[in-house]
């Protein structure tokens, strides 16, 4: 009995129709191998599908850098490095990158440098961007002092004082006389 | 009545208590600057070292003597620095084995301060009398070339003489001993130019009845209940301080003037945990206080200076108390020690200093990378 082959796969997609699909219906009802098989490929291409759904922010993310490579127009084609061939040539035309006949060691004059002079303007802009983003950023994040101040402290310093003459083995100073702070550095 | 009495003196070199003391040679800075340095120099040295262990152990006895005899007296300490002179005079009881009760008068604003009683109830803290004790002799052995004098006298009693000196050659310190039990009766502490910068003298000294208590030996004015005072531990070992590091103090194991870490106390206060750190040199005495926090705007009592470019309070009347605000940390500095080393030591401890655009964008930076590492 002839199994299905790549027409199982036809099948999966959607793509057979009229007679092949018929045939490949009947084939299906009789063979227990290519249904088994059948079922597999659907639930493969159903859970590709979910990995798809599950992730339009890429999709979206994705579409917005080709959109940024310019308004209009399909992206330049990528300037590449042409063996020389004996005989052979690019073929004229600015959309056209593969060899033609006869030497060539010119690339085309439609082949634009990489990068253009836009994708170096948008680069310079994310840059600078990015640095202002993140010093504007990073000096926010540094306001409000050193972390952790803790409580405020008024040194006791009659203690310390009594502290530091059982160090010495001297006896204690006075602690300071009580009044407003002055002589003030400027 | 117990005299005590603080003068501060901008200007005047204060020198009425070296002829209290009786000892010629502890007379005004100029003729100790001439007799220091016409002794200074190695070969002086090379010939006290013979006497140096006889000047160890008798230090060693004198911090043995502070503990164990019975006595009272007037302790005078006079200090002087490029901005004048201060005297303190304080009464002093001490029984034998027991604790020791003094009391200081701030008779300038003719308030009494409290009594103090020592928490050395069990005679282990390294307390002493004029700094000689076990800990700082061993100290001023390691820093100083020690040497015995000879014989002097001082409060109108025999005493042996102890001389420390400095490797350069120039004297650092002058001890009197009582000849009959080694209580230290008078010590001269000399800057590197030999000039007197401190001057403690131990007068009208009495050895006491033993069998009394020193709270039974001393005036009314001046008994307080035992317990009071002492709310510090036990002293910490060393090993101990240093093993602080980890959990979050700042304990250097040596301060500029070639003071050593030697000894720490912690205790609990109302706003936190406040950890003490004693360095030494065996003379200079410098007392570091950590507490987590800040200081507030204003201290009472306190004035703002500049020292090393750095601004941080000192305390008047005494202005050997200095603190500042330092990576969240208060830093309260006590100090007996020069100037210089004094202001070295504050130039070595961290400070919270004017925070500039690159500083506050530093610190931004730090706080960006903590808040995207998923480590932290």
């Amino acid at each position: 009995m002839s199994h299905l082959g790549d027409r199982l796969s036809a099948l999966v997609d959607g793509e057979l129709d009229g007679a092949e699909l018929d045939r490949a219906h009947a084939h299906l009802a009789g063979c227990e191998p290519c249904r088994a098989e059948a079922a597999e490929l659907r639930a493969l291409k159903q859970k590709l599908r979910g990995l798809m759904d599950g992730a339009p922010a890429e999709a979206a993310m994705t579409r917005r850098l080709i959109a940024m490579t310019g308004p209009g127009g399909p992206m330049p084609p990528r300037r590449r490095l042409l063996r020389v061939m004996p005989g052979r040539r690019p073929a004229a035309g600015p959309a056209s990158s593969r060899p033609g006949p006869g030497p060539a060691l010119k690339p085309p004059k439609a082949l634009k440098p990489w990068p253009s002079a836009r994708r170096r303007r948008y680069l310079v802009l994310g840059t600078v961007s990015l640095v202002v983003g993140l010093g504007t950023a990073a000096f926010t994040a540094g306001g409000g002092g050193d972390a952790a101040p803790g409580p405020r402290i008024t040194p006791p310093v009659e203690m310390y004082s009594v502290e530091h003459a059982i160090t010495t083995g001297e006896v204690p100073f006075p602690g300071p006389t009580a009044g407003p702070s002055s002589d003030a550095p400027p | 009545m117990v005299a005590a009495l603080v003068v501060a003196v901008p200007g005047l070199l204060v020198t009425a208590c070296s002829s209290q003391s009786g000892s010629s040679a502890a007379g005004g800075r100029d003729a100790v600057t001439a007799a220091g340095r016409a002794t200074a120099g190695r070969a002086a040295l090379a010939s006290r070292r013979p006497e140096a262990v006889r000047a160890v152990r008798l230090l060693s006895q004198a911090a043995q003597a502070a503990i164990v005899t019975s006595y009272q007296g007037q302790e005078v300490v006079t200090r002087w620095s490029e901005g004048g002179g201060s005297v303190l005079v304080s009464s002093i009881w001490h029984v034998s084995g027991g604790p020791t009760v003094t009391q200081t008068m701030d008779a300038g604003a003719s308030v009494s301060s409290q009594p103090y009683l020592s928490s050395d109830t069990d005679g282990q803290s390294p307390e002493g009398v004029l700094g000689v004790t076990a800990p700082l002799v061993q100290l001023l052995e390691s820093h100083y070339v020690v040497s015995y004098a000879g014989t002097g006298s001082a409060d109108n009693r025999t005493a042996q003489v102890v001389e420390a000196w400095r490797d350069d050659g120039s004297i650092a310190a002058r001890f009197w001993l009582d000849d009959a039990t080694k209580l230290p009766l008078e010590r001269v502490v000399f800057d590197q130019a030999s000039h007197v910068i401190g001057q403690d003298v131990f007068i009208d000294v009495s050895f006491a009845n033993p069998g009394a208590s020193p709270q039974q030996a001393a005036p009314a004015s001046a008994r307080v209940s035992a317990g009071e005072q002492g709310p510090w531990t036990d002293p910490l070992s060393r090993h101990e301080l240093l093993a602080l590091r980890t959990r979050g103090w700042h304990v250097p194991s040596g301060l500029p003037g070639g003071l050593s870490l030697f000894t720490g106390a912690r205790t609990q206060a109302g706003t936190g945990t406040v950890l003490d750190l004693g360095y030494s040199d065996g003379l200079s005495v410098v007392s570091v206080f950590e507490q987590h926090g800040k200081l507030p705007a204003t201290l009472p009592g306190w004035r703002k200076i500049k020292v090393n470019g750095r601004v941080v309070f000192v305390a008047d009347p005494d202005q050997r108390s200095l603190t500042w605000s330092g990576r969240g940390m208060v830093y309260t500095v006590v100090a007996d020690a020069p100037a210089e080393t004094v202001d070295a030591v504050v130039g070595a401890l961290p400070h919270d200093g004017p925070s500039g655009f690159w500083k506050r964008m530093s610190r931004g930076i730090d706080r960006l990378a903590s808040w995207a590492n998923p480590f932290h």
